[in-house]
């Protein structure tokens, strides 16, 4: 860094507002060439605040420190991209030597914890990734937020890569692919990027649902999608619902994106949550016990990245004092994230939800009444109160209307097996569990 | 009980790490300053009450950084009118970026989404982001479920408030650094007639000082009373 830089902030950081300094002016690069020295700013908005407000003061004090030999100009840029981006036109993600795919290799399948909720999407990316373009294409992992479509997209890219090292994989997210589109269009170098797009053998596109609304984007990645299926090439999209339940997504895409293999994520059970967290442990080397694992998932019922935030929080603490993660050491330091996860969920609280969603009264799944319109939100309600809380059978029974701990028994197992028969109980269910997560 | 006595004037601190008084917050300073230096977490988000140095804190991350040599970037949300997302265009190259006052973004769609892409460009660079909050990450009004997500990925440390027998050593702590003693008694006195708040006591330090300088006096219970009760007669 610039010294006379250096010496301005100093004598700068004395004068303006703790919150403007660290806002405005310590995150301005300096360039110093002969006779001048040249601030970057990370964008346009910065740049017109500091234009504005602090260019005089930053002005003055240069001269000062340069004794006026020194002439002061803003531009936006950063010392890395400011070089290059003076010398190339848009090339797309993907042509960079540093960073050639995107691809996080952390993300493996041999990392990827397999339970009945992710199952067939594993089965079926193991395939495509040892037979690309071939197997199903394209491949489309739909699922909540944070339950592992982008972990499993990357193993994928990474399967390929280990197999055929030469292969030309990339993983973008959807907005990337919108953003180097408008750079490429204002650049005048969208031939280029279309060249590039088309020429990949692997596409690994992220989160599609941000496509919608984006027409000229949709009709890019409508060409880019067939031009690369009719070469065989294999795409592999993610999206957090059913494309056809996108608003603002062309109807052709939605019946192209159906072509290959939709396979959905589901929220994972219990064990499966246990599991991760061990895994996710043992990859920092700590060897957390089975029993803690179940305590925190039994807590922690939503989403793999909230469990990685509670799992993280558990470490950290652990490290800082020194102490071993038991289940008293881990209720300790979940304790603010546990009391809020149960002040949101409990059993009044699924009740409501539940008869909220089926369109029933609250009383009716504390009633005697054996409607099957009745009987099955029950059901419903009971297994969630089972998972979601740390409530025993007979307790849930009896907030059900004082009914026997056999009856909550038998409602999980029923509930259980048709979710396993019957899609629409399973996505009720996934809905519900959803709900009361969030 | 004595009734508290309003005072009107700024203090602006040195918002570095060495200026914080961390009693039961140690923890968060210590991962903080990893975080910073990037051998700690890629992810912390910082929660509790307004008042108990989350801004200072913040600051004192870009602080460092700017001591190693390291790119930060810091940004107070909690401003009358959300800025154009735009603010955010390019600050995925920065090593570390702090957001002061995430909630403010909750509810707001166009920020929501702004703040996801920029979240995602500047996690894939293995660059660190530092937010704070009022609420714990499960608590925000967030309405993009991708964001919420990735807002909870993340380290969560609850800033806690400080103990009484915490905040009188915080005020020796302070007062200390700017070169003045404050007995523990005279502490006391002031905890329970004014504001226990942190900004304010920083601020009715600095005035304390100045009187103390002015009338070249050592901070006596009695002179207390007597500037404090100039003071409110201004």
């Amino acid at each position: 860094m610039s010294s006379i830089w250096n010496s301005c902030l100093s004598k700068l950081e004395n004068e303006i507002s703790g919150s403007d300094f660290s806002t405005w002016i310590r995150p301005l690069q300096a360039v110093e060439t002969d006779g001048q020295i040249k601030l970057l700013a990370p964008n346009r908005f910065v740049l017109d605040w500091v234009k504005e407000h602090h260019f005089a003061k930053i002005e003055e004090t240069i001269h000062e420190f340069s004794n006026g030999t020194l002439n002061l100009s803003l531009e936006i840029g950063s010392k890395t991209s400011s070089v290059a981006a003076a010398t190339k036109i848009a090339k797309p993600a993907g042509t960079q030597k540093a960073s050639p795919n995107y691809l996080n290799k952390a993300f493996t399948f041999d990392n990827f914890v397999e339970g009945k909720s992710n199952q067939l999407a594993r089965a079926a990316s193991m395939q495509v990734s040892e037979n690309i373009g071939k197997a199903y294409n394209p491949l489309l992992i739909y699922g909540s937020s944070g339950l592992g479509k982008t972990h499993m997209m990357h193993a994928i890219g990474n399967a390929v890569l280990k197999k055929n090292p030469s292969a030309n994989v990339v993983y973008l997210h959807s907005e990337k692919f919108v953003q180097d589109m408008v750079k490429a269009l204002q650049q005048n170098a969208i031939n280029a990027f279309k060249e590039f797009y088309r020429g990949v053998d692997v596409l690994l596109i992220d989160d599609i649902q941000f496509f919608a609304g984006k027409e000229r984007s949709q009709e890019e990645f409508f060409h880019t999608f067939n031009t690369l299926l009719e070469k065989k090439h294999q795409v592999i999209l993610t999206c957090d619902k059913y494309p056809k339940e996108i608003i603002g997504l062309e109807d052709r895409l939605k019946s192209r994106f159906g072509w290959g293999l939709p396979v959905l994520i589901e929220p994972p059970d219990m064990e499966t949550r246990a599991a991760i967290l061990m895994k996710k442990a043992a990859l920092v080397n700590i060897e957390l016990a089975q029993d803690v694992a179940f305590f925190i998932a039994k807590r922690i019922p939503s989403n793999v990245r909230d469990l990685e935030g509670a799992l993280r929080r558990v470490i950290a603490n652990a490290q800082f004092t020194g102490r071993e993660i038991t289940i008293e050491f881990t209720k300790e330091a979940l304790h603010d994230l546990i009391s809020l996860q149960d002040k949101l969920v409990n059993i009044d609280n699924i009740q409501k939800t539940v008869a909220e969603y089926f369109k029933i009264r609250v009383a009716d799944l504390s009633s005697k009444n054996r409607k099957q319109s009745i009987t099955r939100p029950r059901q419903m309600a009971m297994s969630l109160a089972r998972e979601l809380t740390s409530h025993s059978f007979p307790e849930i029974g009896d907030a059900f209307g004082g009914r026997d701990h056999t009856t909550v028994m038998n409602a999980c197992k029923r509930i259980t097996e048709l979710k396993e028969a019957d899609n629409k109980i399973a996505e009720d269910y996934s809905n519900l569990l959803r709900t009361l997560s969030h | 009980m004595a009734e508290q006595l309003p005072l009107h004037f700024e203090f602006r601190a040195n918002q570095t790490f060495n200026d914080f008084f961390p009693g039961t917050n140690r923890e968060i300073v210590t991962h903080l300053q990893r975080c910073v230096a990037g051998l700690g977490e890629q992810q912390i988000f910082l929660w509790g009450k307004s008042g108990l140095g989350k801004t200072h804190l913040l600051q004192a991350c870009c602080h460092q950084a700017q001591r190693q040599n390291i790119r930060s970037f810091y940004f107070d949300l909690a401003h009358a009118e959300l800025p154009d997302p735009a603010i955010l265009d390019g600050l995925d190259e920065y090593d570390v970026v702090c957001f002061d006052n995430i909630e403010c973004i909750a509810g707001n769609a166009d920020w929501e989404l702004a703040f996801f892409n920029f979240f995602n460009r500047h996690r894939d660079r293995g660059h660190k982001l530092i937010v704070s909050s009022c609420a714990a990450p499960n608590d925000l009004a967030i309405r993009l479920p991708d964001l919420k997500t990735r807002l909870n990925w993340g380290l969560a440390l609850k800033i806690q408030p400080l103990t009484d027998s915490d905040r009188i050593a915080a005020l020796i702590f302070k007062a200390d650094q700017m070169g003045f003693e404050i007995a523990p008694q005279t502490g006391r006195f002031l905890l329970t007639h004014y504001d226990r708040d942190l900004a304010g006591l920083w601020a009715l330090l600095e005035k304390l000082d100045k009187a103390s300088l002015a009338a070249k006096r050592k901070l006596t219970v009695p002179f207390l009373k007597q500037i404090l009760n100039e003071d409110s007669h201004d």
